[in-house]
């Protein structure tokens, strides 16, 4: 998994500017016959024609710049891809979907007047060095439209700790890659109609997801996913949203969704009983695509479980591969449980 | 109906965790209806059947409130809100978790306006752990239910936003003996959060028409208010919100309804306000006709809302004037 992890890490992949991530994908579940939808999603289906539905998802996008224009000395003046603290883009070294490298610059601190230097750089005064000389050199390497993200190596280090871009959410599409072609090999221990989807534009909104949802029309699902932590120092307790290395953290409502708590429930039991490290995340924030896999068609009950991940939306998100594992074990776990969840939501008089 | 408002407003729940509503509301409905099912996102839809248009009625189950976030080492338990909350006007209220821990909210910055990360709920507890032995993250608050008669016919207390429109519906259910149309009852989930279950419903149900029944931001008696509606003036349609334009149609329709049967009503455009679940019932539905009917209240969204019940009774004929006479 981890190989896979750093494979898809590695690869290229703004939201709605995949094809990388995806091609990785379809090739290593080439066997399950992945399907691609208009709006860019890969479907595998473990199929169970008639027993309730499960969709497991995770999003292939990432952070990402698009040029919005070219200066007339060549530098390229540019719009963020999902939501992207300005804090982390100074100096950072960003590449394109063509390949063009550049880094990110801004006003040089020893011409920045006093309270320039106590504001925060905006986006509008920040510009991507690419090398060229003037506007028509900077025309021939990048237009308008043009896709950049971050350049960061995937590295390991300290005591099981990974570092790289677009772990969010590309840990989701590597559990969820191993998890597919683990259990079509049991597959007689699985009492769903299981469905693995892998979503496109979930940095932008979650249409990837709602689409593919409308067209599975599931019963359940759930978002493998990764979560701010803020639990370094200096943070109030209270603030907190999950830690690290404490395995995956569960919510029971964000800004985008409030979850089942039945289905919650039945999750936990489960993982206690399998001994299964979980965390159920604090704070109320952020969001993901559970929250329009919820309110797609007639509805699902939905889950979210994510790797904690600091400095996530950076070159530099960082998590701890055993929460990763963790997340392997706990949805492994929940889709071979022999007992369903409840009796079907509709209970007819 | 002032009985079972009484009960409704007894129940507890917030967005998604609505069960306890829900619940009672099966049990009211029960005996008066050809079927009645639970969706995944907790939205209760009860059918009467009928051979005409398919007319679909909803009214939400769900109040604002609060989510344990966090559990202090003192004992003080911070919250995260659930809907469009005040907190200026919350604090120092009394409120009550699912499991009946009663608490008070309590603002930790003398002067300052509350928001969310400076207040908590004080539940007596003196320590982390007392605390945890009675609440867990994830739990949510209300407002200690209440119900208080003023003068005239009007009511003060929590959740009458919701739960009014809940009331109105069940009335209507056990007062309908036969239809010709064919009738829907749908009591939604989630309606505080952007109307995240109407959506659904509609979707399964996929109406002609869609009436949303619910309260609306009505003035009180200071010279700023700036409710649309006017208490103890009627039903009120709404005919635009700020991002909805009611199908005109409905609207007309309505009007000549209630003009035909003496049904005292007033209607509605404003700038402000919001289109609550009529909105998220037109998309799910793939497009219907909507229109919104409203009791007014006053202080919505605090723990001292004001009805007129006359309002209610007002709403409550037309919506069984819309079940039997409506065709398109």
């Amino acid at each position: 998994m981890k190989e896979l992890l750093k494979e898809l890490c590695s690869a290229f992949g703004p939201s709605g500017c995949v094809d990388s991530v995806r091609d990785i994908i379809v090739k290593n579940l080439s066997e399950l016959n992945p399907t691609t939808d208009p709006l860019g999603a890969v479907t595998v289906r473990i199929a169970n024609e008639g027993a309730p539905k499960l969709m497991i998802s995770a999003h292939m996008d990432e952070v990402g710049l698009m040029a919005t224009g070219i200066t007339s000395d060549g530098c390229v003046k540019f719009g963020c891809v999902g939501g992207i603290d300005p804090l982390v883009l100074s100096s950072k070294r960003v590449v394109s979907e063509n390949g063009v490298s550049g880094a990110i610059l801004s006003k040089p601190i020893h011409l920045q007047s006093a309270d320039e230097r106590k504001a925060r750089t905006e986006i509008k005064d920040m510009y991507i060095f690419i090398g060229a000389r003037n506007k028509e050199e900077a025309k021939e390497l990048v237009s308008v439209g043009d896709y950049f993200a971050f350049d960061s190596e995937y590295v390991e280090f300290g005591n099981g700790f990974i570092k790289a871009k677009a772990l969010d959410d590309r840990l989701g599409c590597a559990v969820m890659c191993t998890l597919a072609k683990n259990l079509v090999k049991v597959k007689d221990k699985i009492p769903y109609d299981l469905y693995f989807s892998f979503t496109d534009r979930e940095e932008l909104g979650f249409s990837g997801a709602f689409a593919a949802a409308e067209r599975i029309k599931p019963d359940y699902a759930i978002v493998i996913e990764s979560t701010a932590v803020a639990d370094i120092c200096g943070v109030a307790p209270k603030s907190r949203v999950a830690a690290l290395g404490k395995g995956g953290a569960i919510s029971f409502a964000d800004r985008a969704t409030i979850y089942d708590r039945d289905y919650m429930r039945f999750v936990t039991d489960i993982l206690e009983r399998e001994n299964i490290k979980y965390q159920i995340k604090q704070y109320v924030s952020g969001g993901n695509d559970a929250s329009h896999i919820q309110r797609s068609a007639c509805g699902a009950k939905v889950l979210a479980i994510s790797a904690p991940s600091r400095y996530i939306h950076s070159p530099s998100d960082v998590v701890s591969y055993s929460d990763v594992v963790s997340i392997y074990d706990a949805v492994y776990a929940v889709i071979t449980n022999k007992d369903l969840p409840f009796e079907q939501a509709k209970e007819k008089i | 109906m002032i009985s079972v408002l009484k009960k409704l407003v007894n129940a507890t729940g917030i967005s998604g965790r609505e069960a306890q509503v829900r619940d009672l509301i099966k049990e009211e409905i029960a005996p008066y209806v050809d079927g009645v099912e639970t969706d995944a996102m907790g939205n209760l839809i009860a059918h009467k059947k009928g051979n005409g248009k398919k007319l679909l009625f909803a009214a939400h189950t769900d109040s604002i409130g609060f989510f344990v976030t966090f559990i202090e080492k003192n004992g003080a338990i911070r919250v995260s809100p659930v809907g469009d909350i005040d907190f200026l006007a919350f604090s120092y209220s009394e409120v009550v978790s699912e499991n009946g821990v009663k608490g008070v909210i309590i603002s930790e910055k003398d002067g300052e306006i509350p928001k969310a990360d400076s207040v908590y709920i004080d539940i007596g507890a003196k320590s982390e752990k007392q605390a945890k032995s009675k609440v867990r993250v994830g739990d949510f608050f209300v407002p200690v239910p209440k119900m208080t008669k003023l003068l005239s016919n009007e009511y003060a207390g929590h959740s009458f936003d919701g739960k009014v429109g809940c009331a109105i519906l069940i009335e209507a259910i056990k007062q309908i003996k036969e239809t010709k149309n064919d009738l829907y009852f749908v009591f939604t989930a989630q309606q505080e959060v952007y109307s995240r279950g109407a959506r659904v419903a509609a979707y399964s149900v996929r109406p002609d028409v869609a009436v949303a029944v619910d309260t609306t931001d009505a003035k009180d008696k200071s010279s700023v208010s700036d409710g649309n509606a006017v208490l103890g003036e009627g039903v009120s349609i709404k005919i635009k919100t700020s991002r909805m334009i009611y199908s005109p149609e409905v609207v007309e329709k309505l009007r000549e309804i209630s003009t035909r049967h003496s049904i005292k009503y007033q209607c509605e455009v404003a700038n402000s306000g919001t289109e609550g679940d009529a909105k998220a019932l037109q998309n799910g539905a793939m497009g219907c006709l909507v229109g919104a009917i409203s009791v007014p209240c006053a202080n919505i969204h605090t723990s001292s809302e004001i009805i007129d019940m006359k309002d209610a009774e007002e709403t409550l004929k037309l919506v069984l004037k819309i079940a039997e006479e409506y065709e398109i």
